[in-house]
């Protein structure tokens, strides 16, 4: 149980949690707002991750220049996305995102000179060669923990995260507030109607993508930071659901429900970790991996029974038609 | 003078049953003209090819002396022809207000950026809009519900809705998908009074569509009939209902 009380074992928690924020507004706006049904988020966040990566090993930039040119690059990857497939139904528009997610993961795992292949950012640069994307943002970070006088570098990264991702949350709740917002929100209820009222359906859908993803390649950001390293394995699917789940514990179509989501669903997940006790006890660890992702479930099960608005959702807009 | 819209030879057909079978109708400017005929006369086909959710494959639409036949849903209504819905289109989880500012043209909050940059603008036309909404939710006696969620208004409450939201759109043809269907009686007198002050108070010219003759016979100018597609008869309300060709189409529907 000592890992449990060891504070940078949380601060690790608390980045992973921050992380998944920022991944999860994007799809609530996507979804919470738009009602688009995404199931291939995590590519947004692989595009923003190996753009930087690649930017700053393979083409020499400067980290701060590589950054935002990754956040555009998923912005732009979620616009082809939409312009090659919101056409499609709903549920065929889902569909094809999974594909489009394992796509990229694929083309990160099989493209070696590009991406450094299966092996991860390690290789990015070629067997021989050191391949470090990570310096400048280690000095930042090292300069940030000596300006505050704080801790560890684990504690700086954490608030660096939930800076990052607060304010970004508080971006997406005042977005929702405005006659964009308002729009969106008409689209994820009746698209026809908002057509008959004037509005461009195709074009605000194609927002809600370059914003969501936007905010995908901002998570990718973080999580290259975090780890020093990732390779494809890191983008699969399940992370996806994972924002997903966050996002129905939190509360759908409520900015402000998806840190909640993610620090419950944090907490959860990397709590379960440490179930040393009866029954847990009775298996071994790799059989109480699987049993962690049982638990989430059994809450989220346990959450759509009993409170199906998600912690912070209003009952109300889910039991009215 | 040409007609405020004009319908020419409009064909559309859907996998070999042709719905719509070179109809052509004008609605002029000011008038209340009431499109009728049985069911499938093709009647809701013309109607969603008119406001751009259906394609035509052959023939023209003129709106104010432009082809509009081309255009998509949003465009045609921007341009100032709105429709309505046969069953109300409430966005159920907004609010009633909401449903009704949501419609406004010219809110340059619309565009992200601009709630950042000149969000004055914004600011000034969220207050005007707002005004706006609140009187017409007062117009159709919605005004006590505006902070409702739309959810849960009944069905003709829904229609009167559909109403003020059109109105918002400033419109200068409105097009009504059977706005009398699966309304009581007594709603039915306050929303044809409404189709009546539309034009008497706005200046607003009205399309209807309705399937029932006798209802629409007291508010209309003008009657256009279709059958199998096409249009049969036109004119006042008592020469279409003394026409041979309108009594057989219907008769022989429901024979």
């Amino acid at each position: 149980m000592s890992v449990l009380t060891s504070g940078e074992f949380w601060a690790f928690v608390g980045v992973v949690a921050g992380v998944y924020t920022i991944l999860t507004l994007g799809l609530q706006i996507e979804f919470g707002y738009a009602g688009l049904l995404n199931f291939g988020h995590v590519a947004f966040m692989a595009v923003g991750s190996y753009t930087m990566a690649i930017l700053v090993v393979k083409s020499g930039w400067s980290m701060w220049l590589a950054a935002p040119v990754a956040v555009l690059a998923s912005s732009v990857a979620g616009v082809l996305l939409g312009l090659a497939t919101l056409r499609l139904r709903a549920d065929y528009f889902a569909i094809v995102t999974i594909a489009l997610s394992e796509i990229v993961r694929y083309v990160a795992t099989n493209e070696d000179r590009l991406t450094g292949g299966s092996q991860g950012t390690i290789n990015l640069a070629g067997a021989e060669e050191a391949s470090d994307y990570n310096g400048q943002w280690q000095r930042f970070q090292d300069w940030f923990q000596e300006a505050l006088h704080l801790g560890s570098k684990d504690v700086a990264m954490l608030l660096l995260v939930w800076a990052a991702a607060l304010v970004l949350t508080a971006l997406v709740a005042l977005s929702a507030r405005t006659p964009w917002g308002r729009v969106l929100r008409a689209i994820r209820e009746d698209e026809d109607a908002a057509r008959s009222l004037g509005k461009n359906v195709f074009a605000y859908k194609l927002q809600a993508l370059a914003f969501g993803s936007a905010l995908a390649g901002i998570a990718g950001l973080f999580y290259a930071w975090q780890f020093a390293f990732f390779s494809p394995a890191d983008f699969a699917p399940l992370l996806t659901f994972f924002a997903w789940m966050i996002l129905i514990l939190g509360g759908v179509g409520r900015a402000w429900a998806v840190p909640v989501g993610a620090l419950v669903f944090g907490v959860i997940f990397a709590g379960t970790r440490f179930f040393e006790f009866a029954p847990f006890t009775w298996f071994d660890s790799a059989e109480r991996a699987y049993l962690r992702l049982m638990v989430i479930g059994l809450v989220l099960i346990g959450l759509i029974l009993f409170r199906p608005q998600g912690l912070l959702g209003r009952r109300e807009e889910l039991v009215l038609e | 003078m040409s007609a405020l819209l004009e319908v020419h030879d409009v064909v559309r057909s859907f996998g070999g049953v042709r719905a719509v079978d070179g109809a052509s109708l004008d609605v002029e400017a000011g008038s209340i003209t009431s499109l009728i005929g049985p069911n499938g006369a093709g009647k809701s086909t013309l109607f969603n090819i008119v406001s751009g959710f259906l394609r035509a494959e052959a023939g023209t639409v003129t709106f104010e002396g432009r082809r509009i036949d081309r255009l998509p849903p949003h465009r045609i209504a921007q341009a100032g022809l709105v429709r309505t819905f046969q069953t109300a289109r409430a966005l159920a989880r907004m609010t009633v207000l909401d449903n009704v500012v949501l419609a406004a043209p010219r809110q340059p909050g619309e565009r992200l950026l601009r709630n950042v940059v000149g969000a004055g603008a914004t600011r000034r036309r969220e207050r005007e809009v707002r005004l706006r909404a609140q009187e017409l939710l007062a117009l159709v006696r919605l005004d006590g519900h505006a902070d409702e969620l739309a959810a849960t208004l009944s069905g003709g409450q829904r229609k009167l809705l559909d109403f003020a939201r059109a109105l918002m759109t400033e419109p200068r043809l409105v097009l009504l998908d059977e706005p009398m269907a699966g309304v009581s009686p007594v709603l039915r007198g306050e929303l044809l009074e409404h189709v009546v002050s539309l034009r008497e108070h706005h200046g607003v010219t009205v399309l209807l569509v309705e399937h029932d003759l006798e209802v629409v016979m007291g508010v209309s100018d003008r009657v256009v009939v279709m059958s199998d597609g096409a249009v049969i008869a036109a004119g006042p309300p008592d020469g279409v209902r003394s026409d041979a060709r309108v009594v057989d189409a219907y008769l022989g529907v429901e024979a």
